[in-house]
């Protein structure tokens, strides 16, 4: 019969989950677990454990959110003011407005596509690419937000709202926010992997050229992406202000650049490709959990403020070298002919 | 002592689960040129690597004007003298000619800064040796592809080669420039006392320029610096292939006076194309002839709706239609398109075969809410990838581990996969072994045997003659005659020669 194989789903091998990257950070993360549990105090309380998931659900998806640009092969540096934006709009509707919480989050994610849109539309007509459309974008939603909000905080939330972002789940461990990050994980990988939609968008990102002629409307795609990381975005600022139990403008620091360090570090330690085509939903999870993990380990060893940005700094070049040496593997298979 | 500039004694290769080359022997006469033959996977590439230092070898030994030598990079092999010319241009697109052909060794001033009045002097000198007449400020990108091809020997010659490797010279080269190269050359190899090593799948180019051959199958020798003149064609192929070449001619009767299927009408493009008129009847192949740079593929691109057409229609079944775009015309009209650049544009060489194979049935194979799982693609694509025989270890392989030969195959099978009415197939079989080759020339006749309308666009005349029912020829973005094929070589080739250059 041609010499062919069935796909491997058909002869019931599984695929060698070991020699993949998300296996590599498994082990990376286990063994941080492993240091910080023996080298400090507190790590594995329940209080620390819950403050990790709180923050670690909100790493996560601000990297989903860059990594479904970075599959176009651009970036979405607007990720932080477009998620703020989106929270403070929220703000306004249910403290301003009395707008019911499950319809404030509908128009709150609405509002963050819509946003992403413009991202995606301009990128795609301009053909200039999304970093610079991004970066003025960035400036757009955060200078209107500031604008129309003067700057001031919306402190006065439904307290359901509020006291769902400090609910504790499983013994007082973890955070239902955690539980959201990972669901939408899931919803995700389902996306990319069981739809139609989602391999025409790792084939736009891919190849636009090659896809566009066999059929696929590349444009669309990318503006679905953008769309999509607006969606994300959004959702992360909403999940960011049940945290805090308020919206205020500058929660993810000024032009929300707080947000971009885990937006990149996320996705590239889970092995999406910088150049576009290839997303790890699960493995922009575990770098999501990696980075939180350091983050939170350097503060209880007290390393200062300071030390943990440079550390965050080192990992993130590193991350980008992990990329090339992917690419340049890739390349390196396909010399052999 | 031997006459020998360059000799590999039993070399041997070894890649994990491939003896990419089994005790293969080359040896290079000076000044001579040396065609280097085999199909893809015989490992013709593995032995340029080896002589260029990319590889090296597991066993056996190179020797360079009789002394033993291991290039452990290709900088090295380079500085002995060896030079590659590849089919991917290796040249600065936005750099001028003269600053390519220096760029290894770019004079300075007194302040260190690049002297471009000797970088213009000392090019035109290679350029001159090579009879070329290009200002060496020329920007690369403003060439023909012939001439950055001649830039390109030009700057191996500036590095003083004394071994030229050409692979796939012509692949994108109209006949007069394949011409020009061949004087070439000849010239150089009198002249300058370089030797060659010609790499081609174009047998009709060994037999005019190369003195000896050498044949690989299966990483061994098939034969070794045979001269020339002991070979005919059917010998050489034989010795490729390890068996006779099938010749194949598309014998049908096609009715011209039926209706047509597809008709272009006065059609002018954004791009410059001038009062197109064709058609295409149900079950035809209509070739599209000319040099390149004739605006075949960009009349295709028009039609497909990715460049703007401003006047003219095209009719479908008698009906105006607009295609908006590659995603209208598949989904709306059932035409597809080939593209000639497989690497490029007909596949995501990053992604698995399954889904490049697939990409063009997702749309139609999608369940509810979209839901598409790869089993669904397998059990459509398997019959279209078994048909080909498509050559990988499974579907889950990375399509830019393929050979070329396999990686067309999948460009096709994809198509034949979405039933498409129409199929625009360019340049199907450039840089293709002679098996593929034929195998998909048997394939594009079953195609239209079985109803579905070609237009083939090759550069590549014996192709065109024995595959098309009618020739269409085009010339500088207009079509300049059309021609019934009578599938005789001598006749049709002359006619179409005759269209171009009036």
């Amino acid at each position: 019969m041609g010499g062919i194989k069935p796909p491997f789903f058909m002869n019931n091998k599984i695929p060698n989950f070991v020699k993949t990257n998300q296996f590599g950070l498994l082990i990376l993360v286990i063994v941080f677990i492993c240091i910080f549990s023996f080298s400090t105090d507190g790590f594995t309380s329940r209080f620390n454990i819950y403050a990790l998931s709180r923050v670690v659900a909100l790493d996560i998806m601000i990297g989903l959110a860059m990594m479904v640009v970075i599959l176009t092969g651009g970036l979405n540096l607007s990720l932080g003011a477009l998620g703020v934006s989106a929270a403070m709009f929220g703000g306004w509707c249910m403290e301003s407005m009395g707008i019911p919480i499950s319809i404030t989050i509908i128009l709150v994610l609405a509002f963050g596509s819509f946003l992403g849109w413009i991202n995606g539309f301009v990128t795609v007509r301009t053909g200039v690419h999304s970093f610079i459309v991004t970066l003025a974008t960035m400036s757009i939603y955060f200078g209107f937000m500031t604008l129309l909000t003067e700057a001031e905080a919306f402190r006065k939330l439904p307290e359901a709202f509020t006291d769902f972002g400090s609910l504790k789940l499983f013994n007082k461990y973890i955070s239902p926010l955690l539980i959201i990050s990972v669901l939408t994980c899931f919803v995700l990988y389902y996306i990319f992997k069981y739809t139609d939609i989602g391999r025409k968008l790792i084939a736009a990102g891919a190849n636009p050229d090659a896809a566009e002629l066999s059929g696929i409307s590349v444009d669309r795609m990318f503006i679905y992406c953008h769309m999509l990381s607006g969606f994300l975005a959004a959702l992360a600022g909403i999940m960011l202000t049940a945290r805090i139990g308020a919206a205020i403008p500058s929660m993810a620091g000024h032009l929300g650049f707080d947000w971009l360090l885990p937006a990149f570090l996320a996705p590239v330690l889970g092995g999406t490709l910088l150049s576009g085509g290839k997303v790890t939903v699960f493995g922009t999870m575990l770098g999501a959990i990696l980075v939180t993990l350091i983050n939170n380990g350097l503060y209880l060893i007290d390393v200062g403020e300071f030390w943990v940005r440079f550390f965050l700094g080192i990992i993130l070049l590193g991350a980008v070298l992990l990329d090339r040496a992917r690419e340049y593997f890739t390349v390196k298979n396909s010399i052999v002919s | 002592m031997s006459d020998y500039i360059l000799e590999l004694n039993n070399i041997t290769k070894n890649f994990p689960g491939v003896k990419a080359l089994d005790n293969a022997n080359f040896r290079l006469k000076k000044k001579s040129i040396h065609a280097l033959l085999g199909e893809n996977g015989a490992g013709k590439s593995t032995l340029i690597k080896i002589i260029t230092g990319v590889y090296n070898q597991n066993e056996g030994k190179l020797f360079l004007n009789n002394q033993e030598k291991s290039f452990s990079s290709p900088n090295e092999a380079m500085n002995a003298g060896i030079s590659v010319v590849h089919q991917e241009r290796n040249l600065i697109r936005r750099f001028s000619v003269g600053e390519n052909l220096m760029l290894t060794n770019l004079p300075k001033n007194n302040l260190g800064l690049i002297d471009y009045n000797t970088v213009a002097k000392e090019s035109k000198k290679w350029l001159d040796i090579m009879e070329l007449d290009i200002d060496p400020n020329t920007i690369v990108s403003d060439l023909t592809v012939a001439k950055m091809q001649l830039c390109e020997i030009a700057k191996a010659l500036s590095l003083e080669s004394k071994i030229l490797l050409l692979d796939e010279p012509t692949s994108s080269l109209s006949p007069q420039d394949t011409k020009n190269l061949f004087a070439l050359l000849k010239r150089l190899v009198a002249e300058q006392d370089v030797s060659i090593v010609f790499v081609s799948h174009k047998l009709e180019e060994v037999f005019e320029i190369c003195d000896e051959v050498t044949v690989l199958r299966d990483g061994k020798n098939a034969c070794e610096s045979e001269q020339i003149t002991n070979l005919d064609r059917q010998k050489l192929v034989k010795l490729m292939i390890g068996r006779d070449e099938q010749i194949i001619k598309s014998k049908k009767n096609i009715d011209f006076t039926e209706e047509n299927l597809l008709d272009l009408q006065s059609i002018n493009t954004d791009l410059g194309h001038k009062n197109i008129n064709l058609n295409l009847k149900k079950g035809e192949i209509l070739g599209l002839y000319g040099l390149v740079g004739a605006g075949r593929t960009e009349l295709i691109k028009c039609v497909l709706g990715l460049d703007k057409i401003n006047s003219g229609q095209i009719l479908l079944n008698n009906k105006e239609i607009k295609i908006k775009s590659p995603k209208d015309a598949l989904e709306k009209y059932k035409i597809g398109y080939i593209s000639e650049d497989r690497k490029k544009e007909g596949l995501i060489l990053m992604h698995d075969v399954l889904s490049n194979a697939g990409i063009t049935v997702w749309s139609n194979l999608k369940k509810i809410l979209s839901f598409l799982n790869d089993s669904i693609v397998y059990n459509k694509v398997d019959p279209y990838v078994k048909q080909l025989e498509v050559k990988t270890p499974s579907y889950q392989q990375i399509v830019s581990n393929l050979s070329g030969g396999n990686q067309q195959k999948i460009s096709v099978a994809k198509w034949l996969a979405s039933g498409t009415d129409i199929l625009f197939i360019d340049e199907p079989t450039v840089g293709i072994d002679i098996k593929t080759k034929s195998y998909l020339h048997e394939l594009i006749i079953e195609l239209s045997l079985k109803g579905t309308s070609i237009i083939l666009i090759t550069s590549d005349m014996p192709e065109m003659i024995s595959l098309a029912d009618r020739i269409i020829t085009m010339k500088d973005f207009k079509v300049v005659g059309e021609t019934i094929n009578n599938h005789n070589y001598e006749e049709m080739s002359s006619s179409i020669m005759g269209n171009i250059h009036e």
